[in-house]
C-alpha cells in the first residue's frame, strides 16, 4: 500500500499543490489523469522516493520514506519500475543497453537469459527483434514500449509509467491495457501518470476520484469485479 | 534477482569498449614506467656509474709478503660498504703500469720493479656515500701494512653531491611520469565517468547507494591499477632482463640482471603497484565527483 498524506509542492514560487491525499492498494493498475504541468511527474517522484515533498509524507507499508530508514526508502526504490517520459539523454543506447542497465539494476542476470527474456519482453510490447536497434532511431511509441519493456526485465513488484499510454500511442493502447491488467493480477501494482485516460479505459474503470489537480482511477483487474470491459 | 546489485567492475558493464582502450593504454604505460622504476631501482639513479669508476687504492709497504696482503685484502672485503677488495702484488702492478705507459725505462731503477703491491678496493653502488666511504679509508690508514690511501678526498665530495644531484633528477623525471599519469588518468576517468553519469542516476533511481556505488568504482580501479602496474613491470622487468643479458655495457650503468630479483627490488616492485591502485582509486573517485556534478 503507498499512501500519500497531505502532500504539497511547492514549485516555480507558487505552491502547485497542498494536502493532497493518496491511497494506492496493492496488486492493482492505477491511472493519475491530470492536466500539464499540474505535477504528475513530481507526484510519481515523491511516491518512488525520489524527491521528498514540501508537505506530508509518504508511507510505504506503514513505513515513511522521507522520515524513516534510508534503506527501507532504497530498498523501495529497488523494487520500483521507472518508465519515464522521454528524454533525449538515453539516444546514444541501443535497445539492448536498456535491458544490460535493467539488469544491471536488478541484481545481474546471466546474459544469454537476459537476451532470451528481452526477446520475449520486446516481443510482448510489439517490438519484435528491436535489440540491437539504436534507442536515436526509435519513434517516440517505439522509446515508450521499449523503456517499458526494459524495466519488466527485473520483475517490479511497482512499476510507475509516465505518460507511457499516451507516448505508446492509440494502436497499442489495447496491448497495454491487458499488460498492465496482467501484472496487477498478479500481484504487481501499477501507477501511470497520464494528461487524460482513453476513454474505453475511462469506462471500465468508473467514476475516478479526484485529488487536487488529479483524477485517480483504478483500473478493472480480471478475475475482480469490473463495471465494463472496454470493447 | 537480488535487490542488492553487485557492483564489481560495474564500469566494465557500463563502458566496456572506452575502458578497454584505456586498459591497453595504461598497460604500455606501466610497461615503460615499471622498467624505468626498475633501471633507477637497480643502478640507485648514477650511484652504480660512478661506483663503477670509483676505487680507494691501499699502497702497501715494499716489506709485505704476499699472505699477509691477501688477508688485509679479505679483511677489506668483509666491511659492509665493500663490494670487492682485490690484492695486486707489485709484479702484477707492474704489468699493469707497463700496458699503461709503454715506455717506462727512465722509472726503472737498478732494483728492477719500482712499483708496490696494493689493494683495489670497490665501493658497493648502494652504500656510495661520504658516510660509508670514510670509515673505509680509515680503516686502512690505520693498518701498518698500508703505506698510502689513495680515495681522492679532494674531488669525491664534489663528485658524490653530483651524484645525487644526478639521482634526484632521475627520481624527478620518474616522479614527473607518475605525476602525467595521475593527469591522463583523471581526465580519462572524468569523461567516462561524465559519460556514464546517465546510467549511474538510473542506478540511484532504482535504489543502488550512489556511495556504494562510489566505493565499487574506487575497488575496482583500485584492483585492476594493481594488477595493471604489477602486470606492467614484470613485463618492463623481463623487457629489462633480456636487455641486460643481450648488452652486458648496460651492467655498468644498470646492474647485473640477477639482481632484479632481489627481495628489495620485488618489494619496490610491489610498493609501485599499490601506489597505482591508491591512485587508480583516487582518481576514479575524482570522476565520480565530476559525474554526480555534471548531473545536477
Amino acid at each position: 500500500m503507498i499512501e500519500g498524506f497531505r502532500l504539497g509542492v511547492f514549485s516555480r514560487g507558487t505552491t502547485l499543490w497542498d494536502g493532497l491525499d493518496f491511497a494506492f492498494g496493492d496488486a492493482a493498475a492505477w491511472l493519475v489523469a491530470g492536466p500539464p504541468s499540474s505535477g504528475k511527474t513530481l507526484l510519481l517522484s515523491i511516491l518512488r522516493g525520489e524527491r521528498r515533498p514540501d508537505a506530508g509524507d509518504v508511507l510505504v507499508s506503514g513505513e515513511s520514506l522521507y522520515r524513516g530508514n534510508a534503506a527501507h526508502a532504497r530498498a523501495w526504490r529497488a523494487s520500483c519500475g521507472y518508465v519515464p517520459e522521454q528524454t533525449i539523454v538515453d539516444a546514444r543506447l541501443t535497445v539492448e543497453d536498456l535491458f544490460r542497465r535493467s539488469a544491471l539494476a536488478g541484481g545481474g542476470v546471466r546474459e544469454r537469459e537476459r537476451k532470451d527474456r528481452a526477446d520475449r519482453l520486446l516481443g510482448m510490447v510489439g517490438l519484435p527483434g528491436a535489440l540491437g536497434w539504436k534507442i536515436a532511431e526509435l519513434s517516440i511509441s517505439e522509446r515508450a514500449r521499449a523503456c517499458l519493456a526494459a524495466e519488466l526485465l527485473r520483475g517490479p513488484k511497482i512499476l510507475f509509467c509516465d505518460g507511457v499510454v499516451a507516448g505508446a500511442g492509440i494502436p497499442c493502447r489495447e496491448m497495454l491495457w491487458g499488460l498492465f491488467r496482467a501484472l496487477a493480477r498478479e500481484g504487481n501494482t501499477v501507477v501511470l501518470a497520464e494528461r487524460t485516460i482513453p476513454e474505453r479505459w475511462a469506462l471500465a474503470a468508473g467514476d475516478a476520484e479526484p485529488v487536487g489537480p488529479f483524477r485517480v482511477y483504478r483500473l478493472p483487474v480480471p478475475g475482480a469485479a469490473v463495471k465494463g470491459e472496454p470493447g | 534477482m537480488s535487490e542488492r546489485p553487485s557492483l564489481w567492475w560495474i564500469d566494465w558493464r557500463l563502458s566496456h569498449g572506452p575502458l578497454v582502450r584505456e586498459t591497453i593504454g595504461r598497460f604500455l604505460f606501466f610497461f615503460l614506467l615499471g622498467a624505468a622504476l626498475l633501471s633507477l631501482l637497480l643502478s640507485g639513479g648514477v650511484s652504480r656509474f660512478l661506483a663503477e669508476r670509483y676505487a680507494v687504492t691501499a699502497v702497501l709497504r715494499a716489506e709485505v709478503p704476499s699472505a699477509e696482503a691477501e688477508g688485509l685484502a679479505r679483511k677489506v672485503a668483509s666491511l659492509p660498504a665493500v663490494r670487492s677488495a682485490a690484492y695486486r702484488d707489485a709484479e702484477a702492478a707492474w704489468k699493469e703500469f707497463l700496458r699503461a705507459y709503454p715506455d717506462p725505462d727512465p722509472l726503472r731503477g737498478p732494483g728492477g720493479n719500482p712499483m708496490p703491491g696494493y689493494i683495489e678496493i670497490r665501493i658497493r653502488p648502494d652504500r656510495f656515500t661520504g658516510e660509508d666511504i670514510d670509515p673505509v679509508v680509515s680503516a686502512l690508514r690505520s693498518v701498518p701494512l698500508v703505506e698510502r690511501v689513495l680515495a681522492g678526498e679532494e674531488w669525491l665530495p664534489r663528485l658524490l653531491r653530483a651524484g645525487r644531484i644526478a639521482s634526484w633528477a632521475c627520481w624527478g623525471i620518474f616522479g614527473a611520469f607518475v605525476a602525467g599519469f595521475f593527469l591522463v588518468a583523471r581526465l580519462q576517468e572524468r569523461a567516462r565517468a561524465v559519460a556514464s553519469a546517465v546510467d549511474f542516476a538510473f542506478l540511484a533511481e532504482r535504489g543502488v547507494s550512489t556511495g556504494r556505488l562510489a566505493f565499487f568504482r574506487a575497488a575496482a580501479a583500485a584492483v585492476s591499477g594493481f594488477l595493471l602496474a604489477a602486470a606492467g613491470t614484470a613485463a618492463g622487468g623481463g623487457a629489462l632482463f633480456l636487455s641486460l643479458r643481450k648488452f652486458p655495457f648496460l651492467e655498468r650503468v644498470i646492474g647485473p640482471p640477477s639482481d632484479l630479483l632481489l627481495p628489495r627490488t620485488v618489494a619496490g616492485a610491489l610498493l609501485f603497484s599499490c601506489g597505482a591502485a591508491l591512485l587508480s582509486a583516487a582518481v576514479s573517485l575524482i570522476g565520480w565527483r565530476a559525474a554526480r556534478s555534471g548531473r545536477k
